[in-house]
């Protein structure tokens, strides 16, 4: 950018937001056209400068204006559903009958030599698949019982049955998931497309976090961090529990009017300070002030499923007031139809190494099946009732897959039927959001151990949602340490195969 | 001969071209620098093919011998003195679009052409860029005005600073601004120093204060205030990313607030800077350590230690290693190294093995990755200090030989080797990846153990049942046996026990086997192993006072009355790790071995340096190392100021942003190393000396319009508060503030569930009493999960080295300082606080409580727009009781309308833009 037009571009911000700092702030609609004529007055003047280049220019003081991306995105948001603890494919997609035939055999030499295993140790035995399966709707798609809901659905999505991994321990893998490298330090994908798109709802943060399962995810806050971008484009992480987000409630006594009095006399009072200073980043934080006296009411009203219909309880299968994945899945909704970009589920239990009851492949992971086949099946039929599964893209998975062996740990029989992590073949599967329906990408061997075509790794699923908000994943780029970082850093690859 | 009448104007114009073609000329004819001009135009079109990451056709143009090196073609791109035969001419000049380059790109413009076809005929040397060559002595720029003289800067100036930064104001046609009053120069001061605003009774003091010198007064007040130490221990902690967790999943507790309490006191002495690294880099190889040099090491131990079932710990201590690495580079000498790992670096003059040679510093210390975060320093407290005095003392006067080796063991547990260590597992195995278990009928193997001639074997042990029989065979499952022992039942406790050892020398491979008859299944643990330490019998058999001695040997290895500290400990020869390339930056691939030492494009160890960490800290802190003094006085700057000299802290290399005082740098950096011997009290007190600094902020039409960003200092700085003193004011301001020092971590106020970590039960129990309202330095910090008010002001995770935050305005910071219990609890003591001033109207307390927080009167229109709150809500808290109680407060006798109305005002007062910022 110029120096010339710097100034312009400062002057017209400087003008845009006195202006919109007079008006009567808390007329949410004024605003939103005030927030609109200054987007388009800056995307006027290009003041990104060229978008294929040199990526974004971080703006401090309106960081989350609304952006459009490289190309016109066929999805508009994303609901990403990540499974913490990684749920094994081979009993719910990657369906091998002769995998049965070696149940209980010792696993073949070849399988083990020079590999590494989390906890496998010395000849683990093959373990058949746990489940029964059908071929499903037109697409023939293979589902095990254990998702009776999602079954009928299964002609919506795209399976990809040969993901890889190169990380077999929890933190490493989500991180590599959903940072693009296994170590901590740098942005998420929900703060890569905040970073890229802005937010459409300035009354909503533009990436939520919602967890459920009773634990973080294993790599912590950093899977939805903003890394080295402005903290500003960290994921915000909604409550079902408690205060929704953070410090939204007002202190006790405070009521909705006293609150706004005081809002307007800190803002007052600060307009008195810019007179003064006649610094910017005062009609800034003004401006920062009345937006968070909107999310105060808009937070919880989005955060509320209160007034859901019976209907859509009955068909998320959820519980009012409770913490639960149901709960988040139907909120994941509220949230793209208000305008937030991405939203981010994590699911905390689906570590089924048999270690004990509720970790087992033939008990808890069971319970774990069916407490999310109704509600994403009912999200993706809300979504697509509403019109709006065209627009937006779900994405489920976990971070590995898990072994065709029976775990032995450390050399020992297990108390119950688990099965590893494993980093070579897992299956996870995308909708909606510009994704064909229907079909299966990728094949694993016979027994479900290795990948053999139609290999994907964490870096093509990130180029490949990427792409469908309108990125080109090599050229969403920040400076950083001096040079220009991405997502996937030097690795990804759109997987075509699967886009409509 | 008539000249046409020109008006005045015109004439000046004229004037103004004929200088300026005059000066074009001049500089055409000039010498083509590479830095400046040469240099962007590869970086821009050039580099990203043929640099450090790729080498298209074999050609590069980060070194000068690789860019006149025959490429690929057979041909020379740059022929020095002859560039029309240089083949980078002629393809920058060439129509055919396959044969041009920059290929599929536009073209260079004819001037970058003939930049470098200039360079080239003038024997395209090469320059290196400015922050790689050692700091030479910058000379002050004058700044009487020669030409059309004003207001001269004379008379503004107050020191060297100011020249230099009067000189670019001018070059940019700026004025500087007034000097600030007193009241925003002792707010600015005290926060920038102490990270707190100034006490009721300094500032009562310095108002009054009518000395010519006052000002300078105060800065060496609060210099010498103990609460310096915290503000700059928490801008460090960024940067060591110091956390109270060890990260990763389970994200457990690790105790080295030891560390954090050695910065503080470290900055409070007043450590010159470059013992400050030297001894947080190799403090413990300077010889006979101190525990406070050992604590200083932890600098490099608060890497993250993976406690996740099933990792890998060799993954995990290589992964720290590599952190030791980027994070000296970054914090210590504001260089990205991070992408040498992989390949060369693509701008700067880095290669990839340089990137291992540096690394092999790092590569021999003891951690790894275990569970215990061995190495521990152990400081002893009550008996158990006693019993330490009293060992050492009989060692020293029974046994001198062996006084060292057993001190040091005692004192850090080293050297020992790690269970972990184990291979050959058959039915054994290292239990959740931690320990080396042994069951009924099984093998282990301890690899390449130098004996070095001692006779004993001293180890850490749990077993649950009698019975065991443990066996060390030598080299081979059926070697010789070296030890037979009857493992005494431990009950699942750890214990010590010893073995002898046949003497022998150099490496050998320790097999175990293991039987018990009383385990039931063959999956049963019978024992269980953390370390084991080659050593001799405990010294002076049969001499006085052995018995107690031995004892407390023994004791001190179980002390629970000792604070532990994770730190540096240096490998024994015969645990020497070689260090070997990462091919493309993959551990697992490893290539060409590679001995310590430093780019060859930043010198080389001094003369007299070791190739280990202690000759490295000699390296980063010799006068010559180009990067070490501009890295802080950039840092320096940017806390004063809010931007540093140069706005990317952490990279001065050439994809940096360029400084905009690069002079001025050099200047400072120079006379930090030269005149103030790394002091670094020295060099604050001169920037906040000059009179760039003590300008009023306020900004003036022309100043936004020629410098929105203040990057040529025409007026004072402006800045959000950090998020440590946001937290920090609020407490000073209320009076809540608990100014103990040091200690472990604390727990003020949270909401709950911040804490969910996997396989990790603890809980966040609030502190009691004074600890709830301690600074935010000592908040105890969570890698996974941070304490959240933090977290909004833009506070990192500390996982990895944060060498800058960036500032953000986000609806989430203004709801955390208006809703925070933490932050209305400080609105209810400010309340009261305002009251008991004996100020007896509503309007004398508003106008107190602002005198409070911003040491000046507050003005009628902001008056009045208090007023108005306070009566709003006085009205509804008169009506409202309940109400009025829950915001009133916990004080029962104080629980009344009109204090409810004025806590309404302090949470206002405290959310305001000037507190929230510097001014």
């Amino acid at each position: 950018m110029s120096k010339n037009h710097q100034r312009i571009f400062e002057e017209a911000r400087q003008k845009q937001l006195e202006l919109v700092t007079r008006r009567l702030f808390f007329k949410e609609s004024l605003l939103g056209m005030g927030g609109m004529a200054l987007g388009s007055f800056l995307s006027g003047c290009n003041w990104l400068g060229s978008k294929d280049t040199s990526g974004l220019v971080f703006n401090s003081d309106n960081p989350l204006l609304p952006q459009s991306p490289h190309f016109p995105g066929k999805a508009r948001s994303v609901i990403y559903l990540h499974m913490a603890g990684a749920p094994s494919q081979l009993e719910l997609f990657d369906f091998k009958p002769d995998l049965m035939k070696l149940d209980g055999q010792d696993c073949p030499q070849s399988l083990l030599e020079g590999k590494k295993f989390a906890f496998i140790r010395g000849v683990p035995k093959m373990l058949g698949p746990q489940a029964h399966f059908q071929q499903r709707g037109q697409s023939g798609a293979w589902v095990s019982d254990h998702l009776p809901h999602f079954a009928t659905v299964a002609d919506e999505v795209s399976f990809l049955k040969a993901v890889q991994t190169d990380q077999f321990n929890h933190g490493p893998a989500q991180l590599l998931m959903h940072t693009g490298t296994p170590r901590l330090g740098r942005p998420s994908i929900g703060a890569w497309a905040t970073y890229g798109l802005g937010s459409e709802n300035s009354n909503l943060p533009g990436f939520v976090v919602l967890t459920s399962g009773g634990k973080f995810p294993d790599a912590g806050k950093s899977v939805w961090g903003s890394g080295f971008l402005p903290s500003v484009y960290q994921g915000v992480q909604c409550r079902s529990e408690g205060d929704p987000v953070l410090f939204i409630k007002d202190p006790a006594g405070m009521d909705r009017d006293l609150r706004k009095a005081s809002i307007d006399a800190i803002n007052e009072a600060n307009r008195i300070s810019y007179e003064e200073f006649k610094d910017p980043e005062i009609l800034s934080r003004i401006s920062q002030y009345e937006m968070a006296y909107r999310m105060q009411i808009s937070v919880p009203d989005v955060m509320n499923i209160n007034d859901e219909p019976a209907y859509i309880h009955e068909m998320y299968g959820t519980e009012p007031g409770k913490a639960s994945f149901a709960n988040n899945v139907l909120l994941a909704r509220k949230l793209v139809e208000k305008g937030v970009r991405f939203v981010q589920l994590f699911d905390w239990g689906w570590d089924s190494h048999g270690t004990d009851e509720s970790l087992a492949i033939d008990y808890g992971f069971i319970n774990k099946c069916r407490s999310v086949d109704r509600p994403i099946t009912a999200l993706l039929l809300d979504l697509k009732q509403r019109g709006l599964l065209d627009e937006t893209l779900v994405v489920w998975g976990g971070e590995f897959g898990r072994t065709p062996m029976q775990e032995n740990r450390d050399g020992k029989k297990m108390p119950f039927k688990g099965r590893d992590h494993h980093t070579e073949a897992f299956t996870i599967w995308m909708a909606g959001g510009g994704i064909k329906k229907g079909t299966s990408f990728g094949e694993t061997d016979e027994i479900g151990y290795a990948a053999v075509s139609g290999k994907t790794n964490a870096f093509d699923i990130q180029a490949t949602i990427l792409n469908q908000l309108g990125f080109d994943h090599e050229k969403l780029t920040y400076q950083f340490q001096g040079r220009p970082f991405r997502l996937t850093d030097v690795h990804g690859r759109v997987i075509n195969e699967i886009v409509a | 001969m008539r000249l046409p009448r020109l008006n005045t104007l015109t004439w000046i114009i004229l004037f103004l071209v004929i200088v300026a073609t005059g000066f074009s000329f001049v500089i055409s004819s000039n010498t083509i620098d590479y830095n400046t001009e040469v240099k962007p135009i590869f970086n821009k079109n050039c580099i990203t093919c043929h640099g450090g990451v790729k080498r298209q056709s074999g050609f590069s143009l980060l070194f000068r011998s690789e860019a006149l090196a025959i490429n690929k073609s057979g041909k020379a791109a740059i022929i020095p003195g002859d560039p029309s035969n240089s083949e980078l001419i002629r393809r920058l000049t060439l129509k055919d679009p396959e044969e041009r380059m920059p290929y599929k790109h536009p073209p260079l413009s004819d001037d970058e052409i003939n930049t470098l076809t200039k360079w080239i005929k003038q024997g395209a040397t090469w320059g290196d860029h400015w922050a790689y060559v050692p700091v030479k002595e910058t000379p002050v720029p004058k700044v009487d005005n020669w030409f059309f003289g004003t207001t001269g800067g004379g008379s503004w100036v107050k020191n060297d600073i100011d020249h230099f930064i009067y000189e670019t104001m001018q070059e940019n046609d700026l004025q500087p601004s007034e000097r600030a009053d007193k009241a925003i120069l002792l707010r600015r001061l005290s926060l920038d120093i102490t990270g707190l605003p100034a006490s009721t009774k300094l500032a009562t003091f310095y108002l009054a204060d009518k000395r010519n010198n006052a000002y300078e007064k105060l800065i060496d007040t609060l210099l010498s205030s103990p609460h310096y130490g915290e503000k700059w221990a928490s801008m460090w902690m960024d940067l060591a990313r110091y956390a109270d967790t060890k990260g990763y999943e389970r994200d457990d507790w690790r105790s080295i607030w030891r560390y954090r309490d050695w910065l503080i006191k470290a900055f409070n002495e007043n450590k010159p800077y470059n013992e400050f690294l030297k001894e947080q880099l190799a403090g413990d190889l300077l010889p006979n350590p101190s525990d406070a040099q050992y604590i200083a090491t932890a600098f490099h131990r608060n890497t993250m230690t993976n406690d996740e079932g099933g990792t890998d710990n060799e993954e995990f201590r290589t992964a720290a290693v590599i952190d030791r690495v980027n994070t000296t580079w970054e914090t210590i000498m504001g260089t990205t190294f991070a992408c040498v790992q992989c390949h060369s670096h693509p701008f700067d003059p880095f290669r990839q093995e340089e990137y291992y040679q540096f690394m092999a510093f790092f590569n021999n210390t003891r951690d790894e990755d275990t569970y215990d975060d061995y190495p521990l320093l152990k400081e002893y407290h009550q008996e158990d200090s006693v019993k330490f005095l009293q060992l050492k003392h009989w060692l020293h006067t029974t046994a001198p030989t062996r006084e060292n080796e057993l001190i040091k063991f005692v004192k850090t547990g080293q050297p020992a080797i790690n269970s972990l260590v184990a291979d050959k597992l058959v039915n054994s195995a290292l239990t959740d990846t931690k320990w080396l278990v042994l069951r009924n009928i099984s093998e282990a193997r301890i690899p390449h153990i130098d004996f070095e001639g001692h006779s004993q074997l001293l180890y850490k042990y749990k077993s649950w049942k009698p019975g065991g029989k443990w066996m060390i065979h030598l080299d081979k499952p059926d070697g010789p046996i070296v030890a037979n022992v009857s493992v005494a039942d431990s009950k699942g406790s750890w214990k010590l026990s010893t073995i002898p050892l046949p003497v022998m020398h150099g490496a050998h491979d320790l097999y175990f086997t293991y039987q018990n008859a009383q385990l039931t299944n063959a999956e049963e643990t019978g024992m269980q192993f953390d370390w084991f330490f080659i050593t001799d019998p405990f010294p002076g058999k049969g001499i006085a006072g052995y018995d107690s001695a031995s004892k407390y040997f023994t004791d001190l290895l179980f002390s629970r009355k000792a604070t532990i500290t994770p730190v540096m400990v240096e490998n024994p020869s015969a645990l020497f790790r070689n260090t070997q390339i990462f091919e493309r930056g993959n551990w697992l691939v490893k290539g060409k071995a590679v001995k310590p030492g430093v780019p060859r494009s930043l010198g080389a160890l001094p003369k007299n340096a070791p190739a280990n960490r202690m000759g490295l800290a000699m390296w980063v802190t010799d006068e010559k190392n180009p990067l070490t003094a501009r890295t802080i006085v950039n840092r320096i700057w940017e806390q004063f100021f809010g931007q540093g000299i140069a706005e990317t802290l952490e990279d001065l290399g050439t994809q940096g942003i360029q400084p905009t005082h690069k002079e001025l740098l050099d200047h400072l950096a120079w006379k930090l190393m030269y005149t103030y011997e790394w002091d670094l009290k020295k060099l604050m007190k001169e920037i906040l000396l000059s009179a760039t600094y003590q300008q009023d902020a306020r900004m003036t039409k022309n100043a936004i319009e020629k410098d929105p960003f203040n990057k040529y200092y025409a007026r004072g700085p402006r800045v959000r508060l950090s998020a440590e003193q946001i937290r920090d004011q609020a407490l000073m301001v209320s009076g809540l503030l608990c100014e103990k020092m040091y200690g472990p971590g604390v727990f003020p106020y949270q909401p709950e569930g911040i804490w969910m970590s996997p396989w990790n039960g603890a809980t966040w129990k609030q502190s009691d009493s004074c600890d709830q309202y301690r600074r935010a330095l000592y908040t105890y910090w969570k890698r996974s999960a941070p304490y959240p008010s933090m977290i909004s002001f833009d506070g990192t995770s500390r996982e990895v080295c944060t060498a800058r935050r960036i500032r953000t305005n986000t609806p989430l910071q203004s709801l955390t300082t208006l809703n925070d219990s933490a932050f209305i609890e400080a609105a209810q003591f400010f309340a009261i606080k305002m009251q008991v001033t004996g100020a007896k109207t509503i309007s004398e307390q508003i106008s107190k409580g602002y005198e409070l927080a911003f040491y000046k009167q507050i003005t009628k229109e902001k008056l009045m727009v208090f007023e108005k709150l306070y009566n709003n809500a006085f009205t509804r808290f008169k009506t409202d009781k309940e109400k009025m109680k829950l915001m009133a407060g916990i004080h029962q006798q104080k629980q009344d309308p009109s204090t409810a109305a004025l806590v309404v005002v302090a949470g206002a007062l405290m959310n305001l833009d000037e507190f929230l910022t510097k001014n």
